[in-house]
């Protein structure tokens, strides 16, 4: 029993140093490094390495960040497609690799855009939370996606009310600017996780309506986008699927144009 | 002394003419003493060898130059050498005594006597009364104007202002059918008319004395230096300025007796303390000067007073402060800001242009290959053909800022606009950094590259997404643009800490005329950042990174470093870009008199100048003072129209000039806003010591002299020297002047006795 303990532990600790080195939290593009594999672009796209509450996959317990974790759904499909499709249509320098960013240093400013999945499992200590509010004061932009019904809402709004305590959050109307910088973006529908592709169904737990909702800054500027009861993330990874419907990604793939148009905007 | 050598005064040598009375020529004269001395020479020369040694070379030419003189006098003598010098005639000419009567000369400094009091006991004391034994005596008292009094008991110093050149022209004009032979002025020499600044007299009053031949004697009262006072002696400050700005104000100021003792500067609006700092005076009798900045505040006209607070013991607290009016507006000056593509750069300094209240960006981003998406424009149909191709479109901003975009982007009809944009309109093209921008866009071989402020690098691979740090260069700690905080040195050292810049673009090198306000250190290169100059009518810029927004996003929350850098940087771009209507007036403080000269020039939208308008200006004032005046086209300039008008009360002004385009239906071209102030009695309070290089000019000017009060007993017979009035030229012979004949005796005694101990008799 003791050597079985040792040998999973062992196993996890293999598993998670292959995942930390595939996952390239360390280099962020910037400074004199000129190699090869350090493609510098004006955009990175970066997706949010939170620490995540564990109770809900399982319970394995406690808090984890860098291992397998919520934050790194549909990772890195997803993105890499996203950025497939930004590359053909905007002007944006992009590299066409993702960038995973945390709350634990100082880095994260380097990145002025940055995309959150499956929120409602994210918690923070008070320097992260600190950090992700100045982050968004000084001009940084959070798109949220992929988290359901009520119960995972509540759950986002822990953290959210954590960082940004006072900010109310609204729903965004369809003239609003973020639908309106690449694309026109005037009818909007639910857009599913994969789970449609055998479901048929277009939400998931009691999340019927789809969200799209916001906080600003003082200045009227969204900080915050917040797409709730709906899953772009999965729009982009399986784009490719035969069994995806073309509708659900490409209106995915509009939106998260027009947010980050938007983000280098506003 | 003078006169017992020469005969006669000095006077009657630097007044009047030489001549020779001989028929012979003057030529002959120098002639015949060139071959006398040469003769001489010959001579001595011959007999040299048989007095050697005795007579050596130096000696030899001693003995030459006494004989030479010797004979050269003689020959002067036989041409009737003379003065010829006009000499008024006895008791048919007046002599005008015009007695400064202006609160400055109330000021005791003549040991413990007023300046005025001074005056008056010269002439009581002899001066009159010698005067008076050759001349009529008229006398007069000088203050704002000039007045005749009957007696010297009628002055006192009482008189808000000095105008010595009105004063004096009022009496040639006055006096003219008089036969006034000379002018005597008692005065200090404190003349308000020309501004506090400057202490020359007016042209056309030296001309009116001119015309008269009227010599001026001035006598100056009062020590030249105070020994205890700091007075300041000018602000120089914009006339104008946006809502919210820190106005750079460059006070100068003198003291005498502080030398280096702390004193404290402040502005005020009312009773208000805009910004204050602690000096350190400079040594006595040095004009120092000192940088503050202002912050303005809101929109309106504003009276800022400058000041220092008064020292211990200082002789006049009346020249510690000064106001200059200033017009402060709200009025957002529009940027056209073209990007290329979508990226940081772009957005921040929205931001930062998001809190100034005076400029709008109005952005044209290139999001994919054939959208655009516009920002902060007026209606749906601006800019919505792209690029403006029209002037009457593109010169309505009042900037550019061209972001990272290749130059083939833009038509040759474009490029030609955007070259004319900045050459004749005057506006400020401000380049940045970035992926297509500058030498890596093709700039450098665009019909534009003679716009930009640097020679751009070969190649177009200068770009580089690497980290560089910044630093200042001496230009950039003293520009407004670059200065995050007031005091240089904690400027610089700002700088220096700021974090680095996402990426930077090698500019090239400065062009000549070019100023360098910050520098990057990449590696160990230091590569120019910030690169401004005037090109034609505006001006052209350089900011050669598109990485600036780390300053936002890595320095603390709530640091203004990138939003203050941006703010200032394109107020830098838009402030001097004139508007189709620029109002002006040559000063805006008027001193004790209240004629002004107003001039607007009016533009068309294509910023052609324009006579088809009709220009008006709406003046308001103190004590309800409300005026409508009409301004006339300029028949020497084109566009430019005049008008001239009288602030009748102490008090600030306000005009607004509006030109409208002329037809059946007018339409309002544009307007623009000038503040001025009269002052009356405020520059009697400056420049209290005597201005005596004034009074020397005026005499200079005029033939006459300057005088002391305590060597005046020679005036009323050299005052008599005079063209003025009816006077007498007289004929001074030189032949009978004692000096001849000491020289006519001395020289040969002196060869005599130098020969006599040298031997060589």
């Amino acid at each position: 029993m003791k050597l079985r303990k040792i040998a999973l532990v062992t196993i996890g600790v293999v598993c998670g140093a292959g995942l930390l080195a595939f996952q390239r939290t360390a280099d962020f593009g910037f400074g004199n490094d000129d190699s090869p594999t350090n493609v510098k672009s004006e955009f990175y796209w970066s997706r949010l390495a939170y620490t995540s509450s564990m109770e809900s996959f399982g319970g394995f317990g406690g808090r984890g960040r860098r291992g397998w974790s919520s934050w790194s759904r549909d990772y890195p499909k997803a993105d890499r497609q996203f950025l497939i499709a930004m590359h053909r249509l905007t002007r944006i320098d992009g590299r066409p690799t993702e960038q995973v960013v945390t709350l634990d240093s100082d880095e994260i400013f380097n990145y002025p855009w940055i995309y959150a999945v499956q929120v409602q499992n994210w918690t923070f200590t008070d320097a992260e939370a600190k950090r992700l509010r100045e982050y968004l004061l000084k001009g940084g932009f959070l798109m949220v996606d992929d988290f359901h019904g009520t119960e995972d809402w509540e759950h986002f709004m822990e953290g959210m009310r954590q960082v940004l305590p006072d900010r109310p959050v609204e729903d965004l109307q369809s003239g609003d600017e973020i639908f309106h910088t690449l694309y026109d973006i005037d009818d909007k529908m639910q857009i599913p996780g994969e789970q449609y592709v055998w479901t048929g169904r277009t939400y998931e737990k009691d999340g019927y309506q789809p969200k799209w909702r916001a906080i600003r800054d003082d200045k009227g500027r969204i900080i915050v986008a917040i797409c709730h009861n709906m899953h772009l993330g999965d729009a982009w990874e399986w784009a490719d699927d035969p069994n995806y419907p073309e509708t659900f990604a490409s209106m995915a793939f509009r939106v998260g144009l027009d947010y980050i148009i938007y983000g280098m905007t506003h | 002394m003078f006169q017992l050598l020469f005969k006669y005064p000095g006077t009657v040598f630097t007044k009047g003419r030489f001549v020779f009375l001989s028929a012979r020529p003057a030529w002959l004269l120098l002639v015949l003493i060139l071959v006398a001395a040469g003769v001489l020479a010959l001579l001595i020369r011959a007999r040299l060898r048989d007095a050697a040694p005795r007579l050596h070379s130096r000696r030899a030419v001693a003995v030459w130059g006494m004989q030479s003189a010797l004979v050269a006098l003689i020959l002067f003598l036989l041409w009737q050498p003379v003065i010829l010098i006009s000499e008024l005639s006895s008791q048919q000419n007046i002599i005008a005594v015009v007695v400064d009567d202006s609160r400055s000369m109330a000021i005791a400094d003549d040991n413990g006597k007023t300046r005025e009091a001074a005056a008056l006991a010269a002439l009581e004391g002899s001066l009159l009364a010698g005067l008076r034994k050759r001349f009529q005596v008229r006398i007069y008292r000088l203050g704002s104007r000039l007045t005749p009094v009957t007696s010297t008991q009628a002055i006192a110093p009482m008189e808000p202002a000095t105008h010595i050149g009105d004063g004096l022209k009022q009496l040639a004009a006055d006096t003219a059918d008089l036969p006034v032979g000379a002018i005597l002025l008692l005065s200090d020499g404190s003349e308000n008319t020309t501004g506090m600044s400057d202490s020359g007299i007016a042209p056309d009053a030296l001309e009116a004395l001119r015309n008269r031949r009227l010599p001026v004697h001035a006598v100056g009262f009062g020590k030249t230096e105070p020994s205890h006072d700091v007075e300041l002696e000018d602000v120089s400050v914009a006339a104008s300025t946006a809502a919210s700005a820190r106005l750079a104000a460059t006070v100068s100021l003198m003291q005498h007796g502080y030398t280096g003792e702390k004193a404290k500067l402040s502005v005020r609006d009312g009773d208000k303390t805009l910004a204050e700092r602690e000096i350190t005076l400079a040594p006595d009798g040095r004009i120092q000067s000192e940088l503050l900045y202002v912050p303005v505040g809101g929109a309106g006209a504003k009276s800022l007073t400058f000041a220092v607070d008064a020292l211990s013991g200082e002789e006049n607290l009346n020249n510690n402060a000064m106001t200059r009016p200033i017009v402060v507006s709200d009025a957002k000056r529009r940027i056209l800001y073209i990007e290329g593509e979508p990226r940081w750069e772009y957005k921040f300094i929205r931001r930062a242009e998001d809190d100034d209240p005076t400029v709008q960006i109005v952005s044209m981003l290139r999001t994919s290959e054939n959208k655009i998406y516009r920002q902060g424009i007026s209606d749906p149909s601006e800019l919505a053909e792209g690029f403006p191709v029209r002037a009457e479109d593109l010169f309505g901003y009042s900037g550019i800022i061209i972001g990272s975009v290749a130059a083939d982007y833009f038509t040759p009809l474009q490029q030609e606009l955007l070259r004319e944009y900045v050459d004749r309109r005057g506006g400020g093209i401000l380049f940045l950094g970035g992926r297509e921008s500058l030498s890596d866009g093709g700039w450098a071989a665009s019909s534009l590259n003679d716009l930009l402020p640097t020679f751009l690098p070969a190649g177009n691979q200068n770009f580089h997404r690497n980290s560089a740090t910044v630093e200042l260069t001496s230009e950039g700690v003293d520009s407004p643009i670059t200065r995050l905080l007031d005091d240089p040195e904690k400027n610089a050292a700002r700088w220096k800490k700021l974090t680095y810049l996402a990426d930077y673009e090698d500019p090239g090198a400065p062009k000549p005329g070019a100023t360098v306000l910050a520098d990057m250190i990449v590696g160990h290169r230091k590569l120019p950042l910030l690169i401004t100059q005037n090109y034609g009518r505006g001006r052209s810029a350089i900011m050669a990174t598109g990485g600036t927004w780390r300053w936002q996003m890595s320095e603390a929350l709530g640091d203004p470093s990138h939003d203050l850098f941006w703010q200032q940087l394109l107020r830098w771009l838009v402030a001097e870009s004139p508007g189709p209507v620029t109002a002006s007036m040559p000063a805006r403080i008027l001193m004790d008199r209240g004629q002004i000269n107003l001039t607007a020039q009016v533009r068309d939208r294509q910023f052609e100048p324009t006579a088809d308008a009709q220009v008006a200006a709406h003046i308001v004032g103190p004590e309800g003072v409300n005026a409508l005046i009409d301004l006339t086209p300029s028949p020497d300039t084109p566009g430019q129209f005049q008008a001239e008008w009288t602030a009748e009360k102490p008090g600030p002004y306000l005009a607004e000039v509006t030109a409208e385009s002329t037809g059946d239906k007018p339409q309002e071209l544009g307007s623009d806003v000038l503040t001025f102030e009269r002052e009356d009695g405020v520059a009697e309070n400056f420049h209290i010591g005597q201005n005596r290089r004034l009074l020397e000019q005026l005499a200079s000017a005029t033939g006459g002299q300057y005088w002391k009060p305590s060597d005046l007993k020679n005036l009323p017979r050299d005052i008599s020297y005079s063209e003025a009035g009816i006077s007498v030229r007289t004929t001074k012979e030189l032949w009978d002047m004692p000096i001849v004949f000491l020289l006519l005796l001395g020289l040969p005694v002196a060869e005599w006795l130098l020969r006599r101990k040298w031997g060589v008799l």
